[in-house]
């Protein structure tokens, strides 16, 4: 049973409601579905950055922020993600329930109007944004695709996700690229602007100690804008045919070497081998108790940090460890070793008993959080599976250690990426 | 005696008991959360690097890094790694070390009980052998070296570095490579009898729990182990001057473009409580106002592209240091300084107006109330700030003391040209 409520409004944006009275606060997300795309994602990336520049009501970005100060510090963020082969633009609002402020009564109100104003009624100059907004938004953004390489954390598993899926939408990155960001200016951004209001596929989610029909009326009144039909989004592929192990590596000025493994699982959230997965997944390497931590770090004092942690959506898996350059062929062979013993079932019950209270754990603090709560709504509704916490749990105590061993047999390496120091090993 | 501290506007409540033999313990019920977070913190960080031990008469100086590797060797005992412990109650664990503080912590959903004493036994069960010890180098050098890479660690300790001249608060948290080579099992121990008796800790829950039980089950815990009074601990802090010890700093990394901070040294020292608190609240405000995102000198940077929205700027407070940091990246660090410190003159000539003063208390209220969904915020900031003598809860109340005054003269005798340090961090070449 879910624990949300779920309509549409006029224009077919799906409205999600998460009444709760935990929380001091009310979160709001509206997020907007794209095909991730090499010749959409720059666009797409860019576009909320250009949109908070400034709006009908609040001209400029100094506007927008003094608004928001005003409104007892809410805040109004963007951001996208990569949810398999989809980008998530995501606007947030964070604000205090007006139950905590004497006098205020309608802050919520107040707040969904400076998003939808961000959203729909931007400063335009004829048939295009302004153009000194999207020329320094396209510089910001240059330099946020270019800044990748300032956490070389990030950078090492960006890169080696890059490699491996060279040949599938997956691997393009979330912000694009440079040089299709060249090629965008106020017109042709605005054009995109108004397809991708109409078509892209879009969730209203509202979580907080608010009265159901109210926020239905009121949503419906401040996001009441026009809309078309929903471009069809393509599902996410899923590659399932093993080939030689790609390895790759390459050379930065750098004090710590990045080992990055890539692996392909052949199992998604829309399956319910799924469950099997996050044990084997939590198992191998997800907690401090698990395989990686205690023989790369614990017993052979390689690592500082090393885990594994599974794409969903998109059926991958990756460890990700910082370790001497020197030590490469040492962590690699552990690491392998790991997994060998995974596909061997050598694992002790006590293991799979920790996992899955550890995972149990994980999915009950969830309803602790606003946000992971819509995240949990999110990835479920694009898998179709609508499943309560109470529910999950089930799944979960149902897993069986011949089911880590069915989904263990199932995993296969597809990319080692090194990122090792100039002149190193 | 149970003392309960409200605050009416958060609609929060905490129990608070001071257990033999003078252990602080915290309470406050999250009525309808899941999660339960507890924190074990010990007045006891990386600044505390020198200091008499219980019963002997001359100074210890350790080797830098010593609280931090501590903090790592407490998790092991005589069975092994207390993370699969509570991994066996479905817990996650883990630790923190700062300039100030050490802090052991859990979260859990189920076993609550098993996982608080866990967490007391632990931590009160000191356990290190020759052989742990140094297998735990190989670890904490990789840990150091991740930070070795991180422009933004990088560019921070820098800085403090060429700020202060003495204060150990001028070294790294997790020491060098070099000297987390010197500690040995001996020095952990001495540091351990120093500063991890309960009078010199604090225990914080919070979650859906029975503040009754929670203390009656510390107080049991607690009595089964014949503590002795804890004596003064004598800490030795260098004489800090007042003066910086250099203006400029610079490293080369591989980074897309330049970092730049500006770093402002406190001058006015030595208060801890209420005073400490109010001087740290008007201190942030007046930063708001000066340097953030509703600021005319923020928009006007960022539409030069001088900077981005990661700019920032905070100031610390502590009872013998405290300074203000602020900057971020960018891609010309001349223009960007001449343009900050243009930006500091002129808000100086012109002053903080009521108006301005009045919006971002306003905004200051909402972030503190929103800050409370999270138990670890709650948790972490209630401890740190105990340590400070300060009680948490007052935040809103020191806030509404706070006046324009104030504002205005941190605005005109902190940010002053000659105690300020400029860090740079610069792409490497090649």
């Amino acid at each position: 049973m879910p624990t949300f409520m779920r309509s549409r409004l006029a224009n077919g944006i799906n409205l999600f409601i998460h009444p709760t009275v935990k929380f001091k606060t009310i979160l709001v997300q509206l997020i907007f579905h794209r095909a991730l795309k090499e010749d959409d994602v720059t666009e797409s990336s860019l576009l909320p950055s250009v949109l908070q520049r400034g709006s009908g009501n609040y001209p400029n970005r100094m506007a927008i922020a003094n608004r928001l100060e005003e409104l007892y510090g809410t805040e109004l963020m963007s951001g996208v993600t990569k949810k398999g082969e989809r980008l998530m633009v995501t606007f947030t609002l964070d604000l205090v329930h007006d139950q905590y402020l004497p006098g205020e009564s309608s802050l919520l109100k107040k707040a969904l109007e400076v998003l939808s104003d961000v959203v729909t009624n931007p400063v335009l100059a004829g048939e295009s944004f302004k153009e000194d907004y999207v020329s320094q938004e396209k510089e910001q953004h240059e330099k946020l695709i270019k800044g990748l390489i300032n956490d070389k954390i990030a950078y090492s598993v960006e890169r080696c996700l890059q490699h491996m899926c060279e040949h599938e939408p997956f691997g393009v990155f979330k912000f694009g690229s440079v040089e299709r960001l060249k090629a965008i200016d106020g017109p042709a951004l605005y054009h995109y602007y108004r397809d991708f209001l109409r078509e892209s596929r879009a969730d209203l989610h509202i979580s907080g100690d608010v009265d159901a029909a109210a926020v239905s009326a009121l949503a419906q009144q401040v996001f009441g804008f026009e809309r078309g039909e929903e471009a069809a989004l393509a599902a996410t592929t899923v590659q399932k045919k093993m080939g030689d192990v790609r390895y790759v590596k390459e050379e930065l000025d750098v004090s710590q070497g990045k080992l990055v493994l890539g692996y392909r699982t052949r199992v998604t959230y829309a399956d319910d081998d799924y469950f099997p997965l996050l044990v084997y997944n939590g198992i191998l390497g997800s907690f401090p108790h698990s395989k990686l931590f205690q023989n790369v770090r614990e017993k052979a004092s390689l690592a500082y940090y090393t885990y594994s942690r599974l794409e969903k959506h998109k059926g991958l898996m990756l460890i990700s460890s910082g370790i001497e350059v020197n030590n490469y062929e040492k962590a690699l062979e552990i690491i392998n070793q790991q997994l060998s013993d995974m596909t061997q079932g050598d694992f002790t019950k006590e293991d799979l008993e920790n996992t899955r209270s550890g995972l149990r754990n994980q999915f009950l603090v969830e309803e602790d959080s606003q946000g992971s709560v819509i995240n949990r709504v999110l990835d479920g509704m694009m898998v179709g599976r609508e499943e309560n916490t109470a529910e999950l749990l089930n799944r979960l105590a149902a897993v069986t250690r011949e089911d880590v061993a069915r989904v263990a047999a199932n995993v296969y390496l597809d990319t080692v990426y090194f990122l090792t120091k100039r002149g190193g090993a | 005696m149970v003392r309960i501290l409200e605050n009416q506007l958060l609609n929060e409540k905490v129990y608070v008991q001071q257990i033999a033999p003078g252990l602080e313990v915290f309470v406050l019920p999250k009525k309808g959360y899941v999660k339960k977070y507890v924190t074990y913190a010990a007045n006891f960080g990386s600044i505390d690097s020198r200091f008499i031990v219980d019963g002997e008469d001359k100074e210890l100086s350790v080797p830098d890094g010593v609280a931090h590797f501590l903090e790592h060797k407490l998790f092991e005992d005589e069975d092994g790694n207390v993370f699969d412990r509570f991994a066996r109650l479905g817990a996650s664990s883990n630790a923190f070390t700062n300039f100030n503080n050490t802090a052991y912590l859990f979260s859990c959903t189920d076993y609550f009980t098993e996982c608080l004493d866990l967490l007391l036994d632990f931590v009160q069960t000191p356990y290190f052998t020759t052989e742990s010890v140094d297998k735990e180098k190989g670890i904490i050098e990789q840990e150091i070296r991740m930070y070795e890479d991180n422009p933004q660690w990088r560019i921070f300790f820098n800085l403090l570095a060429a700020m202060y001249q003495e204060h150990p608060v001028r070294v790294d948290i997790a020491g060098t490579v070099e000297s987390i080579r010197q500690i040995d099992k001996d020095v952990l121990y001495k540091c351990y009898r120093t500063f991890y008796h309960p009078s010199n800790m604090a225990l914080f829950v919070v979650g859906d729990v029975d503040p009754g039980r929670v203390l009656a089950q510390v107080e049991a815990n607690l009595s089964k182990r014949n503590y002795k009074e804890l004596g003064e601990i004598k800490r030795i802090y260098p004489g800090e001057p007042a003066e910086i010890g250099k203006d400029f700093v610079r490293q080369e990394l591989v980074v897309s473009q330049p970092l730049l901070n500006l770093g402002f040294k406190e001058r006015d020292l030595g208060y801890q409580g209420e005073r400490l608190f109010k001087k740290e609240l008007a201190t942030n405000l007046m930063l708001d106002v000066v340097f953030g995102s509703s600021s005319k000198l923020y928009n006007e940077l960022y539409e030069e592209g001088l900077i981005d929205d990661e700019f920032d700027a905070g100031y610390v407070a502590e009872q013998d240091y405290g300074h203000t940091i602020l900057g971020g990246e960018t891609v010309d660090p001349d223009r960007l300084l001449e343009r900050l410190t243009a930006g500091i003159k002129e808000a100086q000539a012109k002053g903080i107006s009521e108006k301005q003063f009045e919006h971002y208390r306003r905004k200051a209220m909402g972030e503190f109330l929103k800050s409370f969904n999270s138990l670890e915020f709650i948790a972490n900031n209630f401890l740190a700030y105990h340590f400070r003598q300060i009680n948490f809860f007052t935040y809103l109340d020191v806030l509404q003391s706070v006046t324009l005054t104030d504002v205005n003269s941190r605005l005109h005798q902190h940010l002053v040209q000659d105690s300020m340090v400029r860090s740079l961090i610069l792409p490497k070449k090649g």
